[in-house]
C-alpha cells in the first residue's frame, strides 16, 4: 500500500498555495445573528500562511461562531470571506472540506454508533470501483493514528470511548485531510501532558510548510509556547489582535475580560458555618465518579476545579439525583439522603443550576415566569390542591425579576427571545421562588456576557450573606480560583487535591489538572 | 450580547404582520372556503346545515381534544380509534346483558359508563405505563395496543355489531332534549373545552404537561413529577376518548367494532392541522376547536359540492401536509 | 480505555463470541425455539404446503420491512408504506391490462411496462416523502400520514374498489405463482433485496451515511455528507422496495387490488423494531430485520395451525412488539435521566 504521509501531502498542496502573496484567510466585518443573540459583530480576522493564530476569549465570546463560519457549518449574515485570495460566496461544510479547510470542533462531530475508522473517513470514504475499500480505509487509519501516536483502535464504536480518545479521533479527522487550513479547538481539553506534546510537534511540522493554523484555547502555558499573534474577542467583538510576544498573561486576562482581574470578581467574605452537604465515598455507576468524599460550608463557596470530563460535573448532578449512584452516601445538613431525586432535594433545600440551559435548564418556548415557578409550583405561595394561583405567581416572580434585574423585564415573553446571560438569571430566579440553603452551580457564567457575570458573582455573594453554601463547579479556572474559599481539583472522577488558603492560585492547581494517564491506579 | 435581540422597528412590523397572518391562515382559510362553497352551493351557510356542522365538529373535538393531551408531551396515541371500538363494543355489551336481566334504566347506562370508560382507563394505564414508567417510545406501545383492542373488539363482539342500545342511553347522549336548539354532543364538547381550558391553564398538572413536552429534561431537572404527569395525560387521553366512544355508541344505538377505523388518522390530523405541534409543548383547547371546524367543515363542503369520497381521501393528505408546513413556519417565526 | 482486544487468547474468543451473541441478540433463538418446537408437536408445520406459504407471506413483509428500515436508520418514519403497495398493484395492473390493448402479444414488453408503472408509483411517493422531510423539515410522521392519505385515495379513485384483471399470464402464473427450483419466486425476489441492502449498508458510501445521518446529524453535515440528497435517497428506496412488494403481491393474486391487507405498515414497522433498529435512529441491519419479519409470519403460521382464534392472535401479536421493546430498552438502561 502506498498512501502519502497526510501531512507531506497536506504540504505539497500548502507549499504551491504559499507561492500566492497574501495571507491564506481574510474576513472582513463578519456578522452572525442567532435567535435573540447576535454572536458576531462585525469581525475583522486574518490568518498568514504557516502561523499560528490563537483565538482567545471567554465562553459565548463568539470564538467557536467564528470558526463554525470558517468551516462552512452555517453561513454569515453578512461580511467577505477571502479564501487563497478567492471571494468564497456560499461555504458548505463540503466544500470547505475541498478546499483544505479542517476542522477539529471541541463539540465532537463524531457518530457514536460508527466505528473509529468509520469515523475518520466520514464523507470522504476510499472507494474502488464504487464499492467501501475497507482495506485501504484501514491501512490509512493506521497510519495516521500512528503518526500522531494516538492509542487508539479503528475498530472500536466510538460510543464506546472515552472523552479523551474521542478527542483524539476528531484530530485525527483532521489530520486525514489534505489540509490548508486547521482549525483547533482546545484540542488538548482532555489530553494528557504527553499526548498534547505530540499535538504540538505536528503543529509545527504542519506550519514549517506553509499551513495556516487557528488554535483556540485558555491556556496561557499553552499559548505562550505555540501562538505567532492572538486575536481577543469579546460579547462578538473583536477587541484586538496583537503579536503574541508583545503582550503579558495579565495582559490579556484584562483584554478577554475587559476589566481588572480584581474588578471582575468581587471580594466574597467567608463565614465557613457547619457542614450543610456532605458526600462520602461517593461511586457512580458509569464510573465518571470514583470514590469521591467533599464537604461543603454555610457560608463558603466550595470550589470544583477540573478539566473537562474529569467528573467534576457528573458529581453535582449525582448529589441532584441526575446520576445512578452505586455506593457512597450523600448527608444534607447532617441526615442521609436515602434516594436523591430533585423534587426530595428541591424541598429540603437543594438546588442545581445545570450547566447546559437550552438542554436541560430552560423551557425555551414557555414564559419567564413559568420558567421561574417550575421548581416551586408544589408550594402553597403557587398553587394549592393542584390548582394554580397565577396572580401570586405572577407578582413573585415579577418582584424576583427586578431584583435580578432581568432585561426586558417582561415575565410573560418565552425565554428563547432572551440573551444568555438573562436567561442564566431566569434559572438562577429558581433559587429564590423557594427556601434554598445549598446551592449547586454548574459552569454559571458559560456563554454570558461579562456584565451578566458580574451580576452572577454578585448573587452570589448576596447568597452567601444569608448563610447559605454554594458549591461552584467551573471550568473555567481563573472564576474558581478568584471566587472559592476552598478548591477541590478532580482529574478523571477522582479528587486529587483540595486547596485552601493561599495555596488557591494556578501554580498549586494546574499540576492536578494533568496527570500522566499510567499514574492513575487501577488501570 | 445586552439587548442583541432587538430588532430595527420595520423588521419587526413585518415580522409581526407575517406572524399574524400565519397564525390567522387557518380562520382565514376557513373562511375563504366556506365563501367560495357559497358561491356554487348556497346550502353550506344554511342554518341546517351549520347545526349539523357543529354537530359532527363536536365528536371530532372530542377526539382531537384526546389525542392533544398526549401530543403535548411529544407522545401520540395511536390507539385511539381502536381502544374507541372497544369501548363501544364493551359498554353496548354490558348494557344490552343488563336489560336482558331487567336492569332498571339507571343501572344499565351506569353499566355502560362504567364499562366503557373501565376500557379506556385500562387502555390509558397500558399506553402510560410503557410510555412512562419504562420509558418505551410512544409509537412502539399505542401500536401494541391498537392491536390489542382490534383483537378484544372483534373477539368480545363476536365480529358483528352489538345492537339494542337502550334508547335511554341515546336519549341522554344523543338526541335528548334539554335545551332547545342546542343538540346534546354540542353541549358535552363545549363543557369537556371549558374543563380543558382549566385544566390546561390554571392547575400544575396542565402547566407541567407544556412543559414536559417543551423540554422534557428541563422538567425533570426541575423536580416536575414527569413520570406521573406523562401517565395521566395518557389516562386522560384514552378516557376522553372512551368518552367519545360512548357518545358515537349513543348516536349508531349499537356497539360497533369498527367504529374508530379512520379516528386515529382524523384526530391526529384535526389536532394538528389547529396547531398542536407533534414537537410537543404547543397547543391548546382553542387549536383544537379550529382544528376540529376545519376537518369537519372541509369534508362536509365536499359532500355538499358531491365531491367523491376517494377524492376527499386525497385532499385530506394534501391539507395535512400542507397544515403541518404552516405550522412549522410559525414555529421558526416564533 | 486502552484496552485493546487480544487477538490471540482463546479467552478473547469465547469473550468475542458472546459479544457476538449480545449483538444479535435473542430474537435467532427464539427463532429456533420456535421452529424446533413446531416441528416436534405440530407435524403439518414442516409440510410442503405449509413452508411455502410461509415462506412466500414473509418474502413480502421481508422486502416491505427492508425499506422501512432504511427510513427508520435515517430516524425517520414512512407510514405510507401500506399505501403504495395497493397503489403499485393497481398502477402495474392497469398499465398491463391497457399495454395489452396497445401491443397484444407483446408480453415482455407489457410486464415492463407495468412493472416500470408500478415502481414509478412508488417512487413518486418516495420523492414527496423525501422532499417534504429533507427540505420542508416537516415530521415525518405527518407527511408520510399524508403520503397515506394520497395514495390510498389514488388506487381507489383510479379503480372504484374494483380489482383489475387481464394481466399477461406469464406474469401471473409464470412469476407470481411460479416456482424456480422447488422455491416460489417471491422468496428469490426477497433474497435478492436483501442482499442487495445488507450490500449497501456493509460496502457502500449510502450505508455508511445513512447510519450517520440518524446517528448524528450534525456530525454527518460537518463531515460534508450530503444529508438531504440521503435522506431523499432512503425514501425513495423505501417506496420503491414497497412498490415492489405491490408487483408481487399483484402478481400472486392475478389481479390488481387497491385493497390489501391494511395492516402491512404496521407489521414492517413491527418487524424492524423487534429486529433492534431503533426508532431514534442510527442502528439496524437487514439480517436481523429478515429474521424478526420471518419470527411473525411463523408466529402467525404456528398460532394458525394450533387453531388459534385470528383476533385472538392479533391480541398476541401487539403485546409481543410491545414486549420485544421493553425487555430490549431495559437492557440499555444507564442513567435515571430519560
Amino acid at each position: 500500500m502506498t498512501f502519502a504521509d497526510p501531512v507531506q501531502a497536506g504540504v505539497s498542496r500548502a507549499a504551491q498555495a504559499a507561492r500566492d502573496s497574501g495571507p491564506l484567510l481574510r474576513l472582513t466585518g463578519v456578522s452572525k445573528r442567532f435567535p435573540g443573540v447576535l454572536a458576531l459583530s462585525h469581525v475583522d480576522f486574518d490568518l498568514r500562511r504557516g502561523e499560528v493564530h490563537v483565538l482567545f476569549g471567554e465562553n459565548g465570546a463568539g470564538k467557536s461562531t467564528l470558526i463554525n463560519i470558517i468551516a462552512g457549518t452555517y453561513p454569515p449574515d453578512e461580511g467577505e470571506f477571502v479564501y487563497q485570495g478567492e471571494t468564497i460566496g456560499r461555504l458548505t461544510p463540503h466544500t470547505a472540506r475541498e478546499l483544505g479547510i479542517s476542522p477539529v470542533f471541541q463539540e465532537f462531530s463524531l457518530v457514536p454508533e460508527l466505528t473509529v475508522e468509520q469515523n475518520l473517513f466520514l464523507g470522504r470514504e476510499l472507494t474502488r470501483a464504487g464499492v467501501l475499500d475497507r482495506a485501504a480505509m484501514r491501512a490509512k487509519a493506521r497510519e495516521v493514528i500512528d503518526l500522531l501516536g494516538f492509542d487508539l483502535t479503528p475498530g472500536r464504536k466510538v460510543r464506546d470511548l472515552s472523552r479523551a480518545h474521542q478527542q483524539m479521533v476528531e484530530i485525527a479527522k483532521a489530520f486525514l485531510a489534505d489540509v490548508r487550513l486547521l482549525i483547533l479547538d482546545e484540542p488538548t481539553a482532555s489530553l494528557t501532558e504527553a499526548e498534547a506534546g505530540k499535538l504540538f510537534d505536528l503543529v509545527s511540522k504542519l506550519k514549517a510548510k506553509g499551513v495556516g493554523i487557528i488554535y483556540v484555547s485558555h491556556r496561557m502555558r499553552e499559548i505562550k509556547q505555540i501562538a505567532d499573534r492572538i486575536t481577543v474577542l469579546r460579547d462578538g467583538r473583536k477587541i484586538t489582535t496583537v503579536e503574541a510576544a508583545d503582550v503579558s498573561e495579565n495582559d490579556l486576562v484584562e483584554l478577554m475580560t475587559g476589566r481588572k482581574i480584581d474588578v471582575l470578581f468581587p471580594h466574597i467574605e467567608a463565614r465557613p458555618g457547619e457542614k450543610l452537604l456532605e458526600v462520602e465515598g461517593l461511586t457512580l455507576v458509569n464510573r465518571t465518579v470514583t470514590d469521591v468524599s467533599f464537604y461543603a460550608r454555610a457560608g463558603e463557596i466550595t470550589g470544583v476545579a477540573g478539566l473537562v470530563g474529569c467528573g467534576k460535573s457528573e458529581l453535582v448532578r449525582a448529589v441532584y439525583g441526575l446520576e445512578l449512584i452505586e455506593s457512597g452516601e450523600v448527608r444534607l445538613g447532617g441526615e442521609i439522603v436515602a434516594h436523591p431525586s430533585p423534587a426530595g432535594l428541591l424541598k429540603r433545600g437543594l438546588c442545581y443550576f445545570p450547566s447546559d440551559r437550552v438542554a436541560e435548564g430552560l423551557a425555551l418556548g414557555r414564559p419567564v415566569r413559568e420558567n421561574a415557578s417550575m421548581t416551586a409550583l408544589d408550594l402553597p405561595a403557587f398553587a394549592r390542591a393542584g390548582i394554580l394561583r397565577r396572580g401570586g405567581e405572577r407578582r413573585a416572580v415579577q418582584s424576583i425579576a427586578d431584583r435580578l434585574k432581568l432585561r426586558p423585564p417582561h415575565i410573560e415573553r418565552a425565554v428563547a427571545n432572551f440573551s444568555g446571560g438573562n436567561r442564566q438569571k431566569v434559572l438562577l430566579a429558581r433559587g429564590l421562588t423557594r427556601d434554598i440553603n445549598v446551592y449547586l452551580f454548574d459552569e454559571p457564567t458559560v456563554g454570558i456576557d461579562v456584565g451578566a457575570k458580574t451580576e452572577v458573582y454578585a448573587l452570589m455573594k448576596d447568597i452567601l450573606a444569608t448563610g447559605a453554601a454554594i458549591v461552584l463547579v467551573s471550568s473555567e479556572l481563573p472564576e474558581v480560583l478568584h471566587l472559592s474559599h476552598r478548591v477541590y481539583v478532580m482529574h478523571r472522577s477522582r479528587i486529587v487535591a483540595e486547596l485552601t488558603g493561599a495555596d488557591i492560585n494556578e501554580q498549586e492547581a494546574l499540576p492536578h489538572f494533568f496527570r500522566e494517564h499510567d499514574a492513575e491506579p487501577g488501570r | 450580547m445586552t439587548d442583541a435581540a432587538s430588532l430595527s422597528a420595520p423588521e419587526a412590523a413585518r415580522r409581526s404582520l407575517v406572524g399574524w397572518l400565519l397564525v390567522l391562515s387557518l380562520p382565514l382559510l376557513m373562511a375563504v372556503m366556506e365563501l367560495s362553497v357559497y358561491a356554487v352551493e348556497p346550502r353550506v351557510l344554511s342554518l341546517r346545515n351549520i347545526v349539523n356542522v357543529l354537530d359532527q365538529a363536536s365528536y371530532a373535538f372530542v377526539f382531537a381534544s384526546a389525542q392533544m393531551m398526549v401530543i403535548l408531551t411529544r407522545g401520540f396515541d395511536l390507539s385511539l380509534g381502536t381502544s374507541v371500538s372497544t369501548v363501544s363494543v364493551a359498554s353496548a355489551l354490558a348494557m344490552t346483558g343488563l336489560v336482558a336481566a331487567g336492569a332498571p334504566d339507571a343501572l344499565v347506562v351506569a353499566a355502560g359508563l362504567i364499562a366503557g370508560l373501565g376500557v379506556g382507563a385500562l387502555v390509558g394505564l397500558f399506553n402510560g405505563g410503557f410510555v412512562a414508567g419504562l420509558g418505551i417510545n410512544p409509537f412502539v406501545v399505542t401500536l401494541g395496543s391498537l392491536n390489542i383492542c382490534l383483537g378484544l373488539s372483534t373477539t368480545i363482539s363476536g365480529g358483528g355489531p352489538v345492537f339494542n342500545v337502550p334508547d335511554v342511553f341515546s336519549r341522554l347522549f344523543y338526541n335528548g332534549k334539554l335545551m332547545p336548539g342546542v343538540s346534546i354532543p354540542i353541549m358535552i364538547a363545549v363543557l369537556i373545552g371549558l374543563g380543558l381550558y382549566f385544566l390546561l391553564n390554571h392547575t400544575t398538572f396542565g402547566r407541567s404537561l407544556y412543559i414536559i413536552g417543551n423540554n422534557p429534561r428541563a422538567a425533570r431537572v426541575a423536580g416536575l413529577p414527569s413520570r406521573r404527569y406523562l401517565m395521566f395525560a395518557y389516562l386522560a387521553c384514552s378516557l376522553l376518548a372512551a368518552f367519545g366512544g360512548l357518545m358515537l355508541t349513543a348516536r349508531t344505538g349499537s356497539g360497533e367494532p369498527n367504529l374508530g377505523g379512520s379516528l386515529m388518522l382524523e384526530s391526529i390530523a384535526a389536532a394538528v392541522i389547529g396547531g398542536v405541534s407533534l414537537q410537543g409543548g404547543v397547543g391548546g383547547v382553542g387549536a383544537v376547536v379550529f382544528g376540529a371546524l376545519f376537518v369537519t367543515m372541509l369534508s362536509n363542503s365536499m359532500d355538499l359540492l358531491e365531491v367523491g369520497g376517494y377524492v376527499q381521501q386525497i385532499l385530506l393528505g394534501c391539507v395535512i401536509i400542507i397544515a403541518i408546513f404552516l405550522d412549522r413556519l410559525r414555529q421558526t417565526r416564533a | 480505555m486502552t484496552h485493546i482486544v487480544d487477538r490471540r487468547g482463546a479467552g478473547a474468543v469465547s469473550q468475542r463470541a458472546l459479544r457476538g451473541y449480545a449483538r444479535v441478540g435473542f430474537l435467532p433463538t427464539v427463532l429456533i425455539v420456535l421452529v424446533v418446537a413446531m416441528a416436534l408437536f405440530v407435524p403439518r408445520f414442516l409440510s410442503v404446503q405449509n413452508v411455502f406459504n410461509v415462506l412466500r407471506s414473509s418474502s413480502y413483509l421481508v422486502i416491505l420491512s427492508a425499506g422501512q428500515m432504511l427510513v427508520l436508520i435515517v430516524g425517520g418514519f414512512d407510514l405510507s408504506v401500506g399505501a403504495v403497495v395497493p397503489l403499485a398493484s393497481v398502477v402495474s395492473a392497469m398499465t398491463m391490462v391497457w399495454a395489452g390493448g396497445a401491443v397484444p402479444g407483446q408480453t415482455g414488453l407489457i410486464i415492463a411496462l407495468g412493472v416500470l408503472a408500478g415502481l414509478g408509483s412508488g417512487l413518486l411517493v418516495g420523492l414527496l416523502n423525501g422532499l417534504c422531510v429533507a427540505f420542508l423539515k416537516v415530521s415525518a410522521f405527518i407527511v408520510t400520514l399524508g403520503s397515506m392519505s394520497i395514495a390510498t385515495g389514488m388506487a381507489l379513485l383510479l379503480t372504484n374498489g374494483i380489482p383489475v384483471y387481464g394481466m399477461p399470464k406469464a406474469f401471473v402464473s409464470g412469476f407470481g405463482r411460479g416456482l424456480w427450483f422447488q422455491l416460489p419466486t417471491a422468496v428469490y425476489l426477497a433474497a435478492l433485496v436483501v442482499a442487495a441492502v445488507w450490500f449497501i449498508q456493509n460496502f457502500t458510501k449510502m450505508g455508511r451515511y445513512l447510519y450517520a445521518i440518524g446517528g448524528n446529524l450534525h456530525a454527518a453535515t460537518v463531515s460534508g455528507v450530503r444529508t438531504k440528497t440521503y435522506l431523499v435517497l432512503a425514501y425513495a428506496v423505501c417506496s420503491i422496495l414497497a412498490a415492489v412488494t405491490g408487483l408481487a403481491l399483484t402478481a400472486e393474486i392475478g389481479s390488481g387490488q387497491a385493497v390489501i391487507n391494511g395492516q402491512l405498515t404496521l407489521e414492517s414497522i413491527a418487524a424492524a423494531v423487534i429486529a433492534g433498529v431503533s426508532l431514534k435512529g442510527g442502528v439496524g441491519r437487514v439480517e436481523m430485520v429478515t429474521l424478526a419479519a420471518l419470527f411473525l409470519l411463523i408466529l402467525t403460521n404456528a398460532m394458525d395451525l394450533l387453531r388459534i382464534d385470528p383476533r385472538i392472535q392479533t391480541i398476541f401479536l401487539g403485546l409481543i412488539v410491545v414486549l420485544a421493546v421493553a425487555i430490549e430498552e431495559m437492557g440499555k438502561r444507564r442513567t435515571p435521566v430519560d
